[in-house]
C-alpha cells in the first residue's frame, strides 16, 4: 500500500506554496492600494481563503476521496476535457516557471546584473527536476525540511524592535488608499497555491485530514503575512512603503551584524526554498492533468516536457514588470478556478448521487 | 545509476562557467567607501570617491578619484578612467553632501542611492559645513585613512547622542512620511589636523534650512526619541545668577508626547521628558549629598533643558521645519480629515508647543 500524507506534513507544504515571490512586495500591494494600516487586509483576505477551502472540503466530503479527475471524467465527455487538462496545465506550468523566473531576476539585480538569468533558471529548473522525479510523498518531506530552514527568519522580526514606532501606524484604517477591489484580488494573489490540495485528495486517507492541514497551512500563511506586514508599517510607514518595490529586502538590508554587513544577499537565498517548492508542485500539478490525456507516457517523461515547454516560453518576458504582469493575470486564472471547479464538482457529484438513486 | 551521476557531475561542471560572465576579483575591484557630493559656485556639480588599497603593491592607504559632472553615475563612469580598478558600490558606507548642495535639495541623488540594488540602505548621510570633496580629500595625519575616520567619528558620536545616526533609509523615510522632516549629522574640517562634528542639520523636504549647535544637540536627542547613554555640560549661571556647572552623564531618557484638543482644533502640544543619570562633575556651592539641594539642582537643570527645548522648538518653528516629528502626534490625534486640509507647516507656528523636563540625579560618584 502506497504510503499517505501526514497532516503535520500537508500543512506545511500548504504553506510552502503559498510562499512564493510575492512575499518581497505584498506590504508594498498593501499600501499601495489600502493605504494607512494596509497590513490589516489580510486577515478578511485570508477569512476569503477559508471560505473557499470550506467549498473544497464539500468536494472531499461529497465525493468520498475521489480525484476530481474521476469525478470530471464520470460525466464530461473526453473530449471537452482535453483541451481543459491541456489548458489547465499550461497555466500551472507558466506560473510555477514565472515565479522561478522572478526569483531569478531579482537575485540578478542584486547579484549578478550582467549574467543571462536564464542560466540560474535552468538551474533552477534542473534541481525542480530531480525533486519532481522523488515523487509527492518526498517532496512534502523535502518541503518540511526546507520550512524549518526557512521559517526561523520570522524570529529577525524582533530585531526592528528598537525602529517600530506605533505613531507610524496611524489610528486610521484603509485611509489614503486607491482602487480597493483591484487590491484585493492583488492581495490574494498572494495566497494561492492553497487551491492545490483539490490534487491532493486521493494522496490523503482519513487520517490526514486533509482540509483542517489546508486551513492550518494557511492560518501559518497569513499569521506571518499579518506581522510582518505590522512590523514593516510601524518600521517604513504606509507613505514611504508606497514607493518601495520590494521592501521585505529592504527591511532585511537593515540587519547588520559586527562582522559583516550587506547580509541580506544570504537571507535572500534562503527563499530559494520557499521558490522552489511552490515551483515543483505548480509543474506536480501540471503533470498530474497531462497525465489524464496521455495516460501511457512515464510520469518523468511528462515532467521532462512540462519543464521544456514553460522554460521557452518563459524566455519571452525578460523584464521584470512583464513577468509580474503575466503572473498577475495568470494568478487571476487561478482564482477562477478556485471557486469555479469545487462549484462545478459539486454540482457534478450531487448529479452524478441523484442519478445513482434513480 | 552510474551514468545518471556522471550526467550530473558534468552539469555541474559546466553550470558554474556561465557565472564567469559576472566574476569579481577582490583584488581588481575598486571598493568606493565614501563618496561626497558638491555643487560649484558655476552650478555643476563636483563628485569625489575614496577607495581603500589592498593591492601591497601600492604604498597608498587610499585612492581618492575626483569628477566633475552631471550626475553621479556619470562622475563614476569619468573617474572609471581615472582607475586601473573596477568601480563598485556594494560597500559604500558614507555619503557627504556640501551645504551648498544641501540647500538646493538632495532627493535627486539620493534617490539615485536608493533605487542602486548595489547600495545598501544603511548607507550615512552627513552634511559638511564647507566642501565635502575638500575634507575628503585631505588626509589628517594622525587619524586612520580619511574615509574610515569619518565612519567610526560618526559611529561613535552617534552612540553619544551628539549626533543622530541617519542612514539612507532614516532619511528617505522622513522623507516621505508625512509630519516629519529628515535630519542629518553635520561634521566640519579643521585645518589639515581633524574632523568634527559641528550640530544637526534641519531640512524642510529635502533641502537644508538651518542648524542646531552642537552643545544643543543632546536636547533635540531629549525630544527626538528615547535613549540611553550621553553626557551634557551645563553651565547654570544663567539660571542660578551665581556660577555653577554640572557634567551630567550616563543619560537614561525616556519621552512621552501630549496633544491637547480643544474647540479649534489642536491646542497645545506637550512635551513630557523623563530624564535620569549621574553627577560626576559640578563646579558650584550645592552639596550633593543633602537631598534638598540635590533636588534644587534637579529643578534647575530642568528648567535649563526646558530653555533649551523651547528655543529649539522657537527655531523649527521659524523656519517651518518639524524636525521632531510633532505633526505625527498631531496627525494621529486630529482625525484624517482635519489633517488632510491642515496645511501642518503654517498650522505649526500657531500651536503652543511645551517642554516639561523632569530631571533626576540618579547618583554623584563615590564622593560626598
Amino acid at each position: 500500500m502506497k504510503e499517505k500524507l501526514s497532516q503535520f506534513h500537508t500543512a506545511i507544504l500548504i504553506y510552502m506554496i503559498q510562499t512564493g515571490v510575492y512575499v518581497f512586495s505584498i506590504t508594498q500591494v498593501e499600501a499601495k492600494y489600502f493605504g494607512t494600516n494596509g497590513w490589516l487586509i489580510t486577515i478578511p483576505v485570508s477569512l476569503l481563503v477559508c471560505l473557499n477551502i470550506y467549498m473544497m472540503y464539500w468536494v472531499y466530503r461529497l465525493g468520498k476521496g475521489q480525484s476530481i479527475f474521476v469525478i470530471l471524467e464520470k460525466s464530461i465527455p473526453k473530449f471537452i476535457l482535453t483541451p481543459f487538462y491541456l489548458a489547465i496545465s499550461t497555466v500551472w506550468a507558466l506560473i510555477g516557471c514565472l515565479v522561478a523566473k522572478e526569483y531569478v531576476l531579482i537575485f540578478q539585480m542584486f547579484a549578478f546584473p550582467t549574467t543571462n538569468p536564464m542560466v540560474f533558471k535552468i538551474a533552477i529548473d534542473v534541481l525542480a527536476f530531480i525533486l519532481l522525479t522523488k515523487g509527492l510523498y518526498n517532496i512534502s518531506k523535502a518541503s518540511t525540511v526546507f520550512f524549518w530552514s526557512t521559517i526561523w527568519m520570522s524570529l529577525l522580526l524582533l530585531y526592528y524592535v528598537g525602529e517600530f514606532r506605533i505613531e507610524r501606524l496611524t489610528p486610521y484604517i484603509f485611509k489614503d488608499s486607491y482602487s480597493m477591489t483591484e487590491g484585493l484580488f492583488q492581495i490574494y494573489l498572494a495566497y494561492l497555491g492553497y487551491e492545490l490540495c483539490l490534487l491532493l485528495i486521493p494522496y490523503t486517507d482519513k487520517k490526514t485530514k486533509l482540509f483542517r492541514a489546508v486551513f492550518y497551512g494557511n492560518l501559518i500563511r497569513t499569521v506571518s503575512y499579518t506581522l510582518s506586514g505590522f512590523v514593516t508599517f510601524g518600521v517604513i510607514g504606509s507613505d514611504m512603503l508606497k514607493v518601495m518595490l520590494f521592501p521585505l529586502l529592504d527591511l532585511l538590508a537593515y540587519i547588520k551584524l559586527p562582522f559583516i554587513e550587506r547580509i541580506e544577499n544570504l537571507f535572500y537565498g534562503f527563499f530559494l526554498f520557499t521558490t522552489i517548492i511552490t515551483l515543483v508542485l505548480y509543474f506536480w500539478a501540471a503533470g498530474e492533468s497531462t497525465q489524464r490525456v496521455f495516460p501511457k507516457i512515464k510520469i518523468n517523461v511528462h515532467y521532462f516536457f512540462i519543464i521544456l515547454v514553460a522554460l521557452l516560453i518563459s524566455y519571452i518576458p525578460t523584464v521584470l514588470n512583464t513577468i509580474r504582469e503575466w503572473l498577475m493575470y495568470l494568478g487571476y486564472i487561478q482564482i477562477g478556478f478556485a471557486y469555479i471547479m469545487p462549484l462545478i464538482l459539486i454540482l457534478l457529484l450531487l448529479w452524478q448521487r441523484r442519478k445513482k438513486a434513480v | 545509476m552510474l551514468k545518471k551521476c556522471t550526467c550530473l557531475l558534468l552539469l555541474l561542471c559546466i553550470l558554474p562557467i556561465f557565472g564567469c560572465g559576472d566574476q569579481r576579483i577582490l583584488e581588481d575591484l575598486g571598493f568606493i567607501q565614501t563618496t561626497s557630493y558638491d555643487m560649484l559656485p558655476n552650478g555643476e556639480l563636483s563628485f569625489s570617491v575614496s577607495i581603500p588599497q589592498a593591492d601591497p603593491e601600492t604604498s597608498a592607504k587610499r585612492e581618492v578619484l575626483i569628477a566633475t559632472a552631471k550626475s553621479s553615475k556619470e562622475a563614476r563612469m569619468i573617474m572609471s578612467r581615472q582607475t586601473g580598478m573596477l568601480l563598485v558600490s556594494g560597500q559604500l558606507r558614507n555619503v557627504l553632501f556640501g551645504i551648498s548642495l544641501a540647500e538646493n535639495g538632495l532627493h535627486g541623488h539620493l534617490d539615485t542611492l536608493f533605487r542602486d540594488p548595489s547600495i545598501s540602505s544603511q548607507v550615512k548621510i552627513s552634511v559638511v559645513e564647507g566642501s565635502a570633496g575638500e575634507l575628503l580629500i585631505d588626509d589628517y595625519k594622525q587619524h586612520p585613512r580619511t574615509g574610515r575616520y569619518i565612519d567610526m567619528l560618526l559611529e561613535k558620536e552617534a552612540l553619544g547622542q551628539t549626533i543622530p545616526k541617519v542612514t539612507l533609509f532614516n532619511f528617505a523615510r522622513d522623507f516621505f512620511d508625512q509630519g516629519v522632516d529628515p535630519v542629518a549629522p553635520i561634521i566640519k574640517k579643521h585645518g589639515n589636523n581633524y574632523i568634527t562634528t559641528n550640530g544637526i542639520a534641519l531640512f524642510r523636504d529635502d533641502r537644508y534650512v538651518t542648524k542646531i549647535e552642537p552643545q544643543d544637540a543632546l536636547v533635540f536627542a531629549f525630544l527626538k526619541s528615547k535613549f540611553r547613554e550621553g553626557q551634557i555640560s551645563i553651565d547654570l549661571t544663567e539660571i542660578n545668577g551665581k556660577k555653577e556647572n554640572v557634567m551630567f552623564s550616563s543619560l537614561i531618557s525616556t519621552r512621552k508626547v501630549k496633544v491637547t484638543r480643544g474647540v479649534q482644533g489642536v491646542e497645545k502640544v506637550t512635551y513630557h521628558v523623563k530624564v535620569t543619570g549621574s553627577v560626576l562633575e559640578y563646579i558650584g556651592d550645592a552639596r550633593l549629598n543633602n537631598a534638598r539641594e540635590r533636588r534644587e539642582l534637579e529643578q534647575r537643570i530642568s528648567q535649563y533643558i526646558s530653555k533649551k527645548g523651547d528655543a529649539m522648538i522657537a527655531l523649527m518653528k521659524k523656519h517651518q521645519v518639524d524636525n521632531l516629528g510633532i505633526g505625527t502626534y498631531v496627525r494621529n490625534r486630529v482625525g484624517y480629515e482635519q489633517w488632510k486640509k491642515m496645511n501642518w507647516r503654517q498650522e505649526l507656528q500657531k500651536i503652543p508647543v511645551e517642554c516639561l523636563f523632569d530631571v533626576h540625579i540618579k547618583d554623584y560618584g563615590k564622593f560626598r
